[in-house]
């Protein structure tokens, strides 16, 4: 018990001594926040948000009415674009020609025809070109349904067919997108955040031979696993509560209300979440470690485990993909916590079975590998580096 | 370590136990809540919206003199606040009418009161008699075919077929019932108090719940009122004022003024010969295309006239309206009545019930004269009511039901100056007896404010702040003046090539 503590003592210390490399490990609690932020800061304004949009009409004159439609909807003439804008709109360059003949062809009741001529591949365009389009479509449709009202037909006859949509989402899962985003970066900030204190305390440790030095100690290797394995999932729980807290945070200065979302984390979530993920920080330290002593140099231990923590990084992704998700993936590692993550996102239940079964069998694999890892590390060709 | 893992393990379960049992507990809550009030409530949905919203019943006693007495259900839905973590109070939303039900509002109400909706639930009840809380409604003999029919031929023997199908004590179907059934639910819900939004009769209904239930209220919108001094029915003169400013708006419109430059006279002329005689006019069925006898009364032109003078888009097509009309083309008539056609969202039975007892007695035949005295359909709508009532079962509304209301409680007034119905002064007379209120008025709109994104905006800012002196009103100057449709086709009058088509016509 005692020589346990004061390994983990020394394991903490040295971790939380290096603070540029502990920086480095909260860097994507610290930066994840953020990044949700600006995202969905961006994600708004581009779909709520009206500005004015600037066009070049040739032929005004001809339709003041739609021009007056298009002007409620922020859609302007260039002539009204403010000097310090004037460049960019220049460049954008929308046209909208407008026929000489627009009224009598309205009151004539033949089709018209207006000309929008802009660059359709330009990204910044794509939304001004869609108001546009939407307007006028709009404008048009409300004539033609007037026309055929006063010429005595029930409008109701152009709509044969409503089709009401009947959605079974709670509505607590309206912000699936960060709710997707966020679930996939704690499964990697899981991951991640111990990487660099798992390389440090094995490899480097062994080419400092502070690792030597402390297998001649009269202390069990398990112990020395078991204290290097807290330290690190330590770092990656501390990242992770970090990630949940400032997310939370963070969303407090986004109005998600105006595209229809929320997003909130409240106290059972939070600790649903937690449950869900200290088995995998746990899980991904033992893995790292595992990894880390397996190579030769520091240095080879840091390319190897980052390839190969990529990997169980991506599960939450490739499960996203797949349709159809045969039963056994909700009881599997990383599978089955990324799945319940999306559940406790969406407002469901939790499967208390599904958590139970994931969290065991992950909790199984970790000793298992704590338990190779310490037989390993009796043997002098780890400890050398000679394998 | 060993003896630390136990101690670990154990807080690990515990901490699970204690979500679990949390969990079973509020479960239990609601079961025990739900039994004891007899409130049901549970997810579903509602005809036109996607999401998933909150529908209950409470099982209120029909005659709450007497609670053990019959019971009926009041059916209630709530449209969930998108962020509820601010933990606002809910708006209740007040059907008009009377007679419309507040949950066949409801996919109007969840885009329409968006802007509230984002942080607050959206209360709507269906006040006793209409939607699914013991409805009072007629079946076939007051919905005639619409365009063979006319409203002249409405007579005592429909009312009486349709009284036969009305169940329950209608002398119960009151609008201060209502109005405990409406707290009932508010208390059911565990609120302790609730914003209300009336519009239209809501209004009055308001107004009742603020005199009976103060302490229920944290503020009250008024939206196009009809107070208690004004009994309901006297639109004579508010629908004349409306239709004159219309004229008046087309005049003052170049285009208008000279695609119908003799309007006013054309409706006149058109208002007598159809008083003389209905016409009859051979047209394809707006809905089904087969050759059908159309037959225009004078009732039945103008109150169709009337229904298009409450909101700003019908407004547009009166002008074409009438001067088709006396061109002989009614098929612009026949296309506005099959809009309406099916749908008249209106509980009869409950309308007439409330109009003919809480309001028709207060109208003196003095008032009745005066409000007759009009351009447009002298004592029309009222007649048409006066005769249903002569033969409804009569209800005596309590004494407290005519005071005037004046409590304290934050309130907003908007009125829309165009509105036939419910014109400004209405609001100006809740105003003067309510001491914390603010009376705006729309200068371009017609009947309920809110119908518009800048009338909703004053009342979401006017819901947060609960200050109704300062409220920014500015966006209503945006609101465009009504503008109005020129021609079949819908263009734009050009001078030299549309005088002599018209000139030809005649």
């Amino acid at each position: 018990m005692m020589q346990l503590k004061a390994l983990m003592v020394k394991e903490f210390k040295e971790a939380f001594r290096d603070k540029r490399a502990l920086m480095v490990a909260m860097s994507m609690a610290l930066l994840m926040p953020v990044m949700i932020m600006v995202m969905l800061k961006v994600a708004i304004k581009e779909a709520v948000d009206n500005p004015p949009v600037y066009v070049k009409y040739s032929g005004a004159q001809y339709a003041p009415k739609l021009i007056a439609a298009l002007e409620n909807k922020n859609i302007l003439s260039f002539a009204q674009v403010p000097a310090d804008e004037k460049r960019n709109w220049n460049e954008r360059n929308i046209e909208l020609t407008i026929p000489e003949h627009f009224a009598e062809d309205m009151a004539a009741g033949k089709p018209i025809e207006l000309i929008l001529r802009a660059d359709f591949n330009e990204k910044s365009l794509s939304t001004p070109i869609r108001r546009i389009k939407t307007l006028i479509n709009e404008y048009s449709l409300s004539i033609g349904y007037k026309r055929l009202l006063v010429r005595g037909i029930d409008i109701k006859l152009l709509q044969p067919i409503k089709l009401l949509e009947q959605d079974t989402a709670l509505p607590s899962s309206n912000a699936m997108m960060i709710s997707l985003i966020l679930g996939v970066y704690l499964m990697m900030a899981a991951f991640m955040s111990g990487l660099p204190v798992a390389i440090d305390s094995s490899a480097g440790e062994r080419e400092r031979n502070v690792l030597e030095m402390l297998l001649c100690q009269p202390v069990s290797t398990l112990k020395i696993v078991l204290a290097k394995l807290s330290c690190a999932s330590a770092i990656a729980i501390i990242s992770i509560i970090l990630m949940l807290v400032l997310t939370s945070l963070a969303m407090n200065f986004v109005d998600l209300t105006k595209i229809g979302a929320t997003f909130s984390i409240d106290a059972s979530t939070f600790a649903i979440l937690l449950l869900l993920l200290v088995p995998i920080c746990l899980l991904a330290a033992a893995l790292q470690l595992l990894f880390a002593f397996q190579a030769k140099s520091f240095k080879e231990a840091q390319s190897t485990v980052t390839m190969l923590i990529m990997v169980p990084s991506f599960i939450p992704f490739a499960l996203m993909m797949m349709d159809d998700k045969p039963a056994w993936v909700n009881w599997l590692p990383i599978s089955g916590q990324s799945l319940l993550m999306e559940d406790v996102f969406k407002g469901l239940a939790v499967d208390w079975s599904a958590l139970f079964f994931t969290s065991a069998a992950t909790i199984a694999l970790t000793v298992l590998l704590v338990w190779v890892l310490a037989k390993r590390l009796t043997s002098e060709k780890v400890v050398m580096s000679l394998s | 370590m060993i003896k630390n893992w136990h101690r670990l393990c154990r807080a690990g379960r515990l901490s699970v136990g204690l979500v679990i049992a949390t969990m079973g507990f509020s479960q239990a809550c609601i079961a025990q809540s739900s039994d004891s009030q007899q409130l049901s409530l549970q997810s579903c949905h509602v005809k036109g919206v996607r999401q998933q919203v909150q529908c209950g019943t409470l099982m209120v006693p029909e005659d709450y003199t007497q609670p053990n007495g019959e019971r009926i259900s009041i059916n209630f839905v709530i449209l969930p606040a998108i962020d509820s973590s601010k933990k606002q109070l809910p708006l209740m939303f007040l059907a008009g009418g009377p007679g419309q039900a507040a949950t066949e509002l409801a996919s109007h109400i969840y885009s329409g009161f968006n802007e509230v909706r984002k942080t607050r639930d959206l209360i709507l009840i269906d006040q006793r008699g209409t939607g699914q809380s013991a409805p009072l409604q007629c079946q076939e003999p007051l919905t005639l075919d619409p365009y063979t029919s006319v409203p002249e031929d409405f007579t005592l023997s429909d009312v009486k077929q349709c009284l036969l199908q009305l169940r329950g004590d209608l002398s119960q179907f009151n609008s201060e019932n209502a109005i405990r059934d409406f707290d009932a639910v508010r208390a059911a819900l565990d609120h302790q108090q609730v914003h209300i939004y009336g519009g239209s009769y809501g209004t009055r209904a308001g107004l009742v719940y603020m005199r009976m239930f103060p302490e229920s209220i944290k503020s009250v919108v008024l939206d196009s009122v009809g107070p208690i001094e004004v009994p309901i029915g006297l639109f004579g003169q508010s629908a004349a004022q409306s239709f004159e400013r219309l004229l008046a708006h087309c005049q003052n419109d170049q285009l208008c003024a000279k695609q119908y430059p003799n309007l006013a006279q054309e409706f006149v002329a058109l208002k007598a010969k159809l008083k003389r005689a209905p016409v009859t006019v051979e047209i394809a069925h707006p809905r089904l295309g087969t050759n059908t006898a159309f037959t225009i009364s004078h009732d039945k032109f103008l109150s169709t006239l009337q229904m298009q003078l409450y909101s700003m888009p019908t407004r547009s097509l009166v002008p074409l309206l009438i001067h088709q009309a006396y061109l002989g083309d009614y098929k612009p008539l026949a296309g506005l009545i099959a809009q309406s056609e099916g749908d008249m969202g209106i509980y009869i039975g409950l309308h007439f019930n409330i109009v003919c007892n809480e309001d028709l007695p207060k109208i003196s035949e003095r008032m009745k004269a005066a409000d007759a005295d009009n351009s447009f359909a002298q004592g029309m709508s009222l007649a048409m009511v006066a005769k249903a009532c002569s033969v409804w079962p009569s209800y005596q509304p309590s004494e407290n039901f005519y005071q005037s209301v004046n409590v304290e409680i934050p309130t907003l007034i908007l009125s829309g100056a165009l509105d036939p119905v419910t014109p400004p002064s209405n609001g100006e007379q809740a105003h003067a007896h309510l001491v914390n209120s603010h009376h705006i008025i729309a200068k371009n709109n017609a009947h309920i404010v809110a119908s518009t994104a800048c009338g909703i905006n004053i009342i979401n800012e006017f819901l947060t702040t609960q200050k109704p002196t300062e409220l920014d009103e500015s966006c209503l100057d945006d609101v465009p003046a009504e503008s109005f449709m020129l021609g079949l086709n819908g263009g734009v009058a050009i001078a030299t090539s549309q005088t002599k088509p018209a000139q030809a016509r005649k």
